[in-house]
């Protein structure tokens, strides 16, 4: 293996391990924990920009470790969401160093759980895979339950925990059945034998769970809107927009290379999840109050719209559905970063609460209007194009009563985005949430996903270099 | 012979314990019963020339994970505590969801025809070591290196969660 | 190799303990119980991959390996498992899922 090979594919991993270690000696070096946050932020800020360039691409380990342009530029994305909500996160931050005592914990446990995800979406084998999706989540129980004085918190991390563990364990008796049947756990190998095998099948299916879980599809979706609530806002953000669109990106890789000769069987499961997900995600969703679980229960919505990109199993379905992480990511994070500053500033998280809104902070209204008009997929933001882009794929299978069922599942979820707006822009309130200025962190990672959200609207080229990229990596 | 007489052993050990450990109705009797299973576990590993992987079963598992699973009992069971046992339809529920799961799976694993291998290969602790250390094809280096960064991941998670300052 | 017990038989344990497992897990209310269900689980899977390893292809490593790696990241997780256990506990002086108004799925 040759070393400097080894250092340009697997940079962004490096760099990443290298700042946990920075910011563990820095927890012991500095006095001033609030200098801490600043150093997160700055180098995680330039191992962004850094990640744009020059990585590159190739096999390393004897196959564990896959690193190709798409891949590479899934982790630029993920980096994106992960550094908006650093900044959303900032105030929130230091705001608990006084009571908790604990600053370079939080990002030591975020950035841990974002190279267990780099590993996951490059693994070539199912060992990689399984370490990166346990390191992925094992950080996230922490972060969950690190608001250690309120009880919901540690209720959400102990939900989260177990019913991680137990579907982790789910799809490690599946991963033990397709070895039984092939004697390799390495992908590349295992696709001669995917066949319509019953053995093959169980354990295909078993595997899915897991990552059916991460991506809170129903019927594994219990845990969402609970975890969603107990845990900080950061940390819930962290888990609808960065954990799911990875696993959702592992699952399409996964699909639609190795299980490629079994496509007959994951196109149903898929195709019945898919309409389930959608229709439970928005009947939910009708019914909440507070904003975090009505946020949940959208993003469960959503996924549902995810894997309905998956269902034609070509270069066209996985563009489409990487794009519309992208816009995804942008959009929920607009909503979350209003959600927090809110919160923020006045801990008040009820729709109610939202009335008359625009009056006394017209700026955060309007970027909530914004990313609520991209989720629902109005044009001309980004989520319109990811929506279409994901039905178009569809379309060229043949699916087109899912589809006329997914355009109502999106008239349903138009009308409680537009009660979101309507509380915000027409209801009255006599004493509304007052006028407030947040500090500079929160304004750019405000600021940053309204950007995303027009650019990946309006600028085309993004998506055909992704389609590129994709037919790079599909032939 | 001989071996055979243990494996029927060990497995009824192992069959009987687990189903005692998660039916018990006193916390700390279900941990025991849990390190039952887990040494058997580890006889099924010896008699099958597994030394090295029954070495780490006991000293992780039975040694590692059932002290931790003890002090947390120690520290939120008072004793004489009793869990209250779970209602009827619950039961019920969990038992066909059980019992048809171990159904199909144990059906599927029958009517697949393995091809066991001949060889008798016992266990090497020189080849385990050489394969976690290289980096070539069928090496694991770069596993046994991020599973560091998730242990250490998870130690200062724990500690987080756990410390606490103190209160008067 | 034991003379006449095959693979199945091994199968058949493994696969009766993750079952059992999961029947822990949905029936029991104790969280500490709850753990020592997923336990079971875990340790289920782990012979399974020795298992396949020793009988079907024997000349590889995977399996062995594979579960070395599953008892690993099974000793993490139960490692912050019970810290959150703990944290529950002192918030809510009990260990029990009806206690607190979390339903449990």
């Amino acid at each position: 293996m040759d070393l400097s090979n080894f250092f340009s594919i697997m940079r962004g991993e490096i760099v990443l391990a290298a700042i946990i270690l920075i910011l563990l000696l820095a927890e012991i070096a500095t006095k001033d924990k609030k200098k801490i946050v600043d150093l997160a932020i700055g180098l995680f800020l330039i191992h962004t920009i850094f990640g744009f360039f020059g990585v590159g691409e190739g096999v390393l380990f004897g196959g564990m470790f896959k690193a190709s342009p798409i891949v590479n530029l899934f982790k630029n994305i993920l980096n994106v969401g992960v550094l908006i909500i650093l900044f959303q996160s900032a105030s929130w931050v230091k705001g608990k160093l006084e009571e908790h005592n604990r600053v370079s914990e939080f990002y030591i446990l975020l950035f841990a759980s974002l190279l267990g995800m780099y590993y996951m979406i490059s693994a070539g084998d199912f060992l990689m895979f399984y370490i990166g999706i346990e390191m992925a989540s094992l950080p996230v129980a922490g972060l969950a339950a690190f608001d250690i004085y309120q009880k919901r918190s540690a209720e959400a991390a102990l939900k989260y925990i177990f019913l991680a563990a137990i579907t982790s364990g789910i799809s490690l008796l599946g991963i033990s059945f397709l070895y039984s049947a092939s004697g390799t756990i390495f992908f590349d190998e295992l696709k001669p034998f995917m066949t319509n095998d019953s053995l093959i099948t169980l354990g295909f299916l078993f595997f899915l769970v897991g990552l059916l879980f991460k991506i809170s599809i129903v019927p594994f979706h219990l845990w969402t809107a609970d975890v969603y609530e107990g845990a900080p806002i950061g940390v819930t953000s962290y888990l609808s927009v960065i954990s799911k669109g990875a696993a959702a990106f592992i699952l399409i890789i996964i699909l639609f290379t190795m299980a490629k000769p079994i496509m007959e069987l994951w196109r149903e499961v898929i195709y019945m999840l898919s309409i389930l997900t959608m229709f439970i995600g928005n009947i939910f969703a009708l019914r909440q109050k507070n904003m975090k679980r009505f946020l949940a229960f959208s993003s469960i919505a959503q996924a549902g719209f995810i894997i309905l990109g998956m269902l034609s199993g070509t270069q066209l379905g996985m563009s489409a559905v990487v794009f519309f992480i992208a816009t995804y990511i942008f959009s929920n994070l607009g909503a979350f970063g209003v959600v927090y500053a809110i919160a923020n500033q006045s801990g008040k998280e009820n729709m109610d609460d939202y009335n008359g809104f625009y009056r006394t902070n017209p700026l955060l209204s309007v970027l909530m209007m914004l990313a609520l008009f991209s989720l629902a997929g109005i044009p001309p933001v980004a989520g319109f194009f990811g929506k279409f882009f994901l039905f178009m794929s569809a379309a060229s299978a043949g699916y087109y009563w899912l589809i006329l069922f997914a355009v109502i599942n999106v008239t349903i979820s138009l009308y409680y985005y537009l009660l979101v707006v309507r509380a915000m822009f027409v209801r009255q309130n006599d004493n509304p949430i007052p006028a407030f200025k947040s500090d500079v962190y929160m304004k750019i990672g405000l600021i940053l996903p309204a950007i995303g959200i027009f650019v990946l609207g309006l600028y085309s080229p993004i998506y055909e270099h992704i389609n590129e990229l994709v037919g790079m990596f599909l032939k | 012979m001989g071996a055979q007489i243990m494996f029927y052993i060990l497995a009824t050990v192992i069959v009987v314990f687990s189903f005692l450990a998660v039916t018990s109705r006193k916390v700390m009797r279900a941990t025991v019963y849990l390190l039952f299973v887990l040494l058997a576990t580890a006889g099924l590993y010896f008699i099958i020339d597994y030394n090295f992987m029954a070495g780490i079963q006991l000293i992780v598992y039975a040694g590692g994970i059932v002290a931790l699973i003890v002090f947390a009992v120690m520290l939120t069971e008072k004793i004489g505590d009793k869990i209250e046992s779970p209602s009827n339809m619950q039961m019920i529920l969990a038992g066909l969801i059980s019992i048809a799961g171990a159904g199909v799976t144990i059906s599927v694993l029958l009517g697949h025809d393995f091809k066991q291998s001949t060889q008798n290969i016992g266990q090497n602790v020189a080849t385990i070591g050489e394969n976690l250390l290289n980096y070539g094809k069928d090496g694991y280096v770069l596993p046994f290196e991020v599973v560091s960064i998730l242990l250490l991941a998870s130690m200062i998670a724990a500690i987080v969660v756990a410390k606490r300052k103190f209160e008067n | 190799m034991i003379q006449g017990i095959g693979v199945t038989d091994f199968f058949i344990i493994s696969t009766l303990m993750f079952f059992i497992g999961v029947y822990g897990f949905i029936t029991r209310k104790n969280l500490i119980t709850i753990l020592i269900a997923i336990e079971l689980i875990l340790n289920a899977v782990a012979i399974n991959f020795v298992i396949i390893n020793k009988y079907l292809y024997p000349e590889g490593l995977h399996g062995q390996i594979f579960s070395i790696f599953i008892i690993a990241v099974a000793a993490a997780e139960v490692a912050i498992a019970i810290a959150i256990v703990i944290d529950f506990y002192r918030t809510n002086k009990s260990v029990n899922v009806d206690e607190s108004e979390m339903m449990k799925y």
